[in-house]
């Protein structure tokens, strides 16, 4: 065997050992040692059996090494000075002298040390939890490597934040003239129906170009992925199918590829299976090629694609956006009809899957659990500071022979860092029951938009992000505390003889400053969390402009192959309708295109007939709404003035329109609506309708700050293909579902549906940022209450005991329980009284914040506010009032005789 | 500093380490130990044991030149001294003072 070839011991095994022996020469000695007998073993025996032998060893010695470690600390007593440095002794020698010295303080007080590593454990598990929450939300939210040279490219309209589609010639222009992007790929929705196997089922899926996943470097798991040019027409009977639904749907049958399937009733061959987990873009299980006819590659007014793209090598995000911008402008001045007002933008795909609203969700849910922390850390420091104080004589002992002040803070400061070190794993803990509750909070159906969701979990970057910040928070709840112990007047506490625990002035003032400081944290994170419940249930239960209640709504799309005839739209809903309108149960049933809360709209440029007329891009744009004739009804939209639509109101019949009450007001304040017509939609020739009635205005989405203007036209004059069908039930409307559902599959055995549920459902699904805002902030609220009464009360006992002896003589020489207690009582009632003052203002300003970041959804009430300060400023006074009792009964003899 | 008495198994250590004379490092020690006393050594234990051993002054050991086929690791080799010699003479001699006039007690069982 040569000497190249000859198997070396498990490098692993090496190193573990390696560590645990501190001398370097022993640790050669061992190592090397053990080296020649496995060379031995490795040429007698095997390689592997060697391999295992030196595992066996390594543990064997292992443990004993640790053992003897830990014997040796226990037994060995207290070294009457804190190690000196030894010239020659490693920085790394002086360490592992520290971390002993650390375990075995610690574990003396086992009391003192369990609450805080668990006070820690709280403060930095809210945390964990909340950087779990934005990690796989914001920071890398796809199971896709190189994330960051990935773009998002979307059109922009000036003065907007919202992100819009592309039009396909607008794509098509941008994908042949980029250079600073290495490829770039469309896609658009395209939500389908499964059929000829059970029962039909919608998928989610979207057409994609053909460059689509070798953009995203992503490789099938199977068969392959679109190659270049079967996104033409002719050739795009293609599909890739996600890994979920090649399980659910077809077993995880390796021969589907190849194979037919049946979308929207068109026959479609697998190509591939995506890999385990990739579901872009939105909880995607199936993509077919985006083929664009002549027609759609000349499309600039129409916008319905996403883009995304890689960057070219060298090439960086400002460099793509500055290029797209130049494109942009010349567009405009190409086609100023279309894209005059056009703008493009260029963000990272992380930053482009961030929706608007939860930025700032994010960034107050981070700032509350780092004021957790913060209050945790406060009540520590004060723990320590208690603890610094009973220890003052041991360190002006070590002082006072020789060791450096530098020495006893590194030393302290290890203490603490331990401290920390233990707090991880309960923090971990504690953080993955968080994120666990979080992940069975969140319904599936919704959790699909929520981009990054199906990663929240637990991972090394979340123990990376834990430790740092235990070992920040070391630092923050351990200098002070160290910096005070390690200044102790030597020569005085050496003199006070046995007692030596006389907490200086200053060291009270710190303790006093800490729980004013906790009170005032804990009052603005109350009032935050109250802000966040308060504008929850608002929305929640608050008025809608229509009754949510006992309604059942059902979604169906058509799909545009069958139903391409409006008449047979037509003809559907109104078969439909009347079934449901049919049910055991039912009370009303309509149709209509967009449900309020359901997260969709659609809307439509403006003209009116009576106004002067604008620009077509700076025409006022309303909600449309398609509905049949029986839809306001069932959902109690109160009809306000006019008529509502009728089964007069046809295809062919006078177009008509009811208007939402405020548009009604916007436009003719001090006229009559009725009779007016307007026109939807900037094409030139669009009918004019004439309004024949107004309706109550419905809250569309939480976070319009008001309702947007609504059109409503009857389902009969403009069919569409996306379609919810409402019904209004006598007792509990989940009961009609299946009925419900069997009635649509009754007009066409082909038509799945999705979202059935109650509307009160539909509207908790769309709140749920609020709820989860509320949620959360809730438990933080109630964390930083729990952790801000401690802390008052042990700083109360704490001084309390310091004072023994004082009220001791106060009672001796006559004091009253009663004075006693107003003594020590209105000792917490200042402390009280300051720290409410100070977290006054913070939670005025922390509400602010929250009213003005947060779309209007909060807002700061002066009762809430008043009543959550008187709140807490009693449990500030019962706090501090338990161990004032205790005080008033101590007993003079004994407390003089104690000293 | 008190008298050092030494554990059986210490005894053993040092007459191996005597016994192998030059070429004393754990490793021959320890096959040393298990050959003549027929008893299995735990490396852990003759560790500790030759740590304890050079901590009371009675071993005292060098490192050798680097060895390749100790991976670029020194052997420590391990030399009794004269406090070990002393120890050792002393054990031997309490001994055999026990022993003294025993051989035939012990014959008759």
């Amino acid at each position: 065997m040569t000497d190249r070839s000859r198997p070396l011991p498990p490098p692993a095994a090496e190193r573990l050992l390696g560590a645990l022996i501190p001398s370097p020469a022993w640790r050669d000695a061992v190592l090397g040692d053990l080296r020649e007998e496995f060379d031995a073993l490795a040429a007698g025996r095997s390689a592997r059996a060697a391999a295992r032998w030196y595992w066996r060893q390594t543990a064997r010695l292992a443990a004993r090494l640790a053992g003897r470690a830990l014997v040796r600390s226990i037994r060995r007593p207290d070294p009457p000075v804190s190690p000196v440095p030894r010239k020659g002794d490693s920085l790394m020698r002086l360490l592992g002298q520290d971390l002993r010295f650390a375990f075995r303080t610690l574990a003396r007080q086992p009391a003192v040390t369990l609450i805080v590593v668990l006070t820690l454990a709280l403060g930095l598990g809210a945390n964990a939890a909340v950087f779990g929450i934005i990690d796989a939300i914001a920071l890398r939210p796809f199971p896709i490597d190189n994330v960051d040279r990935m773009v998002r490219v979307a059109g922009r309209l000036p003065d907007s934040r919202f992100m819009e589609p592309l039009a396909p010639a607008d794509f098509l222009d941008m994908r042949a003239e980029t250079k600073t992007l290495a490829a770039l790929a469309a896609t658009e929705w395209w939500d389908v129906n499964l059929m000829g196997r059970d029962e039909p089922e919608m998928v989610h899926g979207f057409y994609v170009s053909a460059g689509f996943f070798q953009i995203l470097g992503i490789s099938p798991a199977l068969g392959r992925a679109f190659l270049p040019g079967e996104d033409t027409a002719g050739r795009d009977r293609l599909a890739v199918i996600g890994h979920g639904l090649w399980q659910r749907r077809f077993a995880g049958d390796p021969s589907i590829v190849g194979q037919t399937i049946l979308l929207d009733a068109e026959p479609y061959t697998v190509v591939g299976v995506a890999p385990p987990g990739f579901d872009y873009p939105f909880g995607a299980e199936v993509w077919a090629p985006l083929a664009l006819d002549a027609d759609e590659a000349a499309t600039r007014d129409v916008r319905y694609l996403s883009a995304i793209g890689r960057l070219a090598d060298g090439k960086t995000v400002e460099d793509a956006r500055a290029e797209f911008a130049l494109i942009a402008k010349r567009l405009a001045e190409q086609y100023p009809d279309t894209n005059a007002t056009r703008g493009v933008t260029v963000i990272t795909l992380t930053e482009g899957v961030r929706d608007e609203g939860s930025g700032p969700f994010l960034a107050l849910w981070q700032a509350s659990a780092a004021l957790v922390l913060l209050i945790a850390c406060a009540n520590v420091v004060n723990l320590l500071l208690a603890r610094g104080a009973e220890r003052q004589r041991e360190l002006a002992v070590r002082m006072a022979i020789g060791a450096g002040r530098l020495r006893l803070l590194r030393q302290l400061l290890t203490e603490n860092l331990v401290l920390a070190a233990l707090a991880v794993p309960a923090a971990l803990g504690f953080a993955w029951l968080g994120l666990e509750a979080i992940r069975a909070a969140m319904p599936a159906r919704i959790a699909r938009f929520v981009r990054g969701w199906s990663q929240l979990d637990v991972d090394g970057r979340l123990v990376l992000f834990t430790f740092v910040l235990a070992a920040a928070a070391a630092f923050i709840f351990g200098l002070l505390p160290a910096l005070q112990a390690s200044r102790p007047r030597v020569a005085d506490t050496l003199r006070d003889g046995g007692r030596g625990s006389t907490a200086g002035r200053g060291r009270a003032r710190l303790r006093q400053g800490l729980v004013v400081a906790q009170i005032a944290l804990a009052l603005a994170l109350l009032v935050a969390s109250a802000v966040s419940a308060r504008g929850m249930l608002r929305f929640v239960n608050g008025p809608q402009g229509y009754d949510p209640n006992g309604v059942l709504t059902l979604q169906v799309t058509l799909p545009e192959g069958k139903y391409a005839d409006p008449e047979t739209r037509r003809r559907f809903v109104s078969d439909v309708v009347d079934r449901l309108r049919a049910l055991a149960g039912a009370v009303e049933a309509g149709a209509t295109n967009i449900l309020p809360s359901s997260g969709n709209n659609t809307s439509r440029r403006l003209q009116l007939e009576d106004r002067p007329d604008e620009e077509p891009s700076r025409r006022p744009s309303v909600d449309f709404r398609s509905v049949s004739a029986t839809y306001l009804e069932a959902m109690d939209v109160p009809l306000l003035q006019g008529r509502t639509f009728t089964a007069a109101d046809r295809a062919d019949s006078l177009p008509v329109a009811l208007v939402s009450r405020n548009l009604a007001n916007t436009y003719w304040r001090d006229a009559d609506p009725i009779g007016r017509r307007l026109r939807l939609g900037n094409e030139e020739d669009a009918p004019w309708i004439t309004v024949v009635g107004v309706v109550g205005d419905v809250l569309q989405d939480w976070f319009d700050r008001r309702t947007t203007p609504a059109v409503y036209v009857p389902y009969e004059q403009q069919p569409r293909l996306g379609l919810v069908f409402v019904v209004r039930a006598e007792g509990d409307p989940a009961a009609l579902a299946p009925a419900a559902r069997a009635a649509v599959l009754a007009v066409d055995p082909n038509q799945p549906t999705f979202d059935v549920m109650t509307m009160r459902r539909m509207i908790s699904d769309k709140t749920i940022g609020l709820q989860f805002a509320a949620g959360l902030m809730a438990v933080f609220g109630a964390l930083s209450l729990v952790l801000a009464v401690v802390g008052i009360y042990g700083v109360m006992a704490y001084s309390i005991t310091q004072r023994t002896h004082e009220i001791g003589v106060r009672i001796a020489l006559g004091a009253q329980a009663g004075d006693v207690l107003r003594l020590t009582v209105g000792h917490s009632a200042r402390l009280a009284a300051v720290g409410v003052s100070i977290g006054l203002v913070l939670a005025v300003l922390v509400g602010r914040l929250m009213t003005t970041a947060l779309f209007g959804a909060y807002s700061l009430e002066p009762g809430l506010v008043a009543g959550i300060t008187a709140g807490l400023a009693a449990v500030a006074l019962v706090a501090g009032y338990v161990p004032a009792r205790r005080a008033a009964r101590i007993d003079p003899l004994m407390a003089l005789r104690t000293e | 500093m008190d008298k050092s008495y030494l554990g059986e198994f210490e005894q053993l250590v040092l007459l191996a380490i005597l016994r192998l004379g030059d070429d004393a490092y754990a490793v021959p020690v320890r096959d040393e130990i298990e050959r003549r006393a027929r008893r299995s050594v735990a490396r852990g234990a003759l560790y500790t044991a030759l740590e304890r051993l050079e901590a009371k002054g009675l071993l005292r050991s060098r490192m050798s030149d680097p060895l390749p086929e100790r991976g670029g690791r020194s052997r420590r080799y391990f030399q009794v001294t004269a406090p070990g010699l002393a120890a050792l003479r002393e054990a031997r001699a309490a001994l055999l003072g026990l022993w003294q006039g025993l051989e035939s007690e012990l014959e008759k069982r």
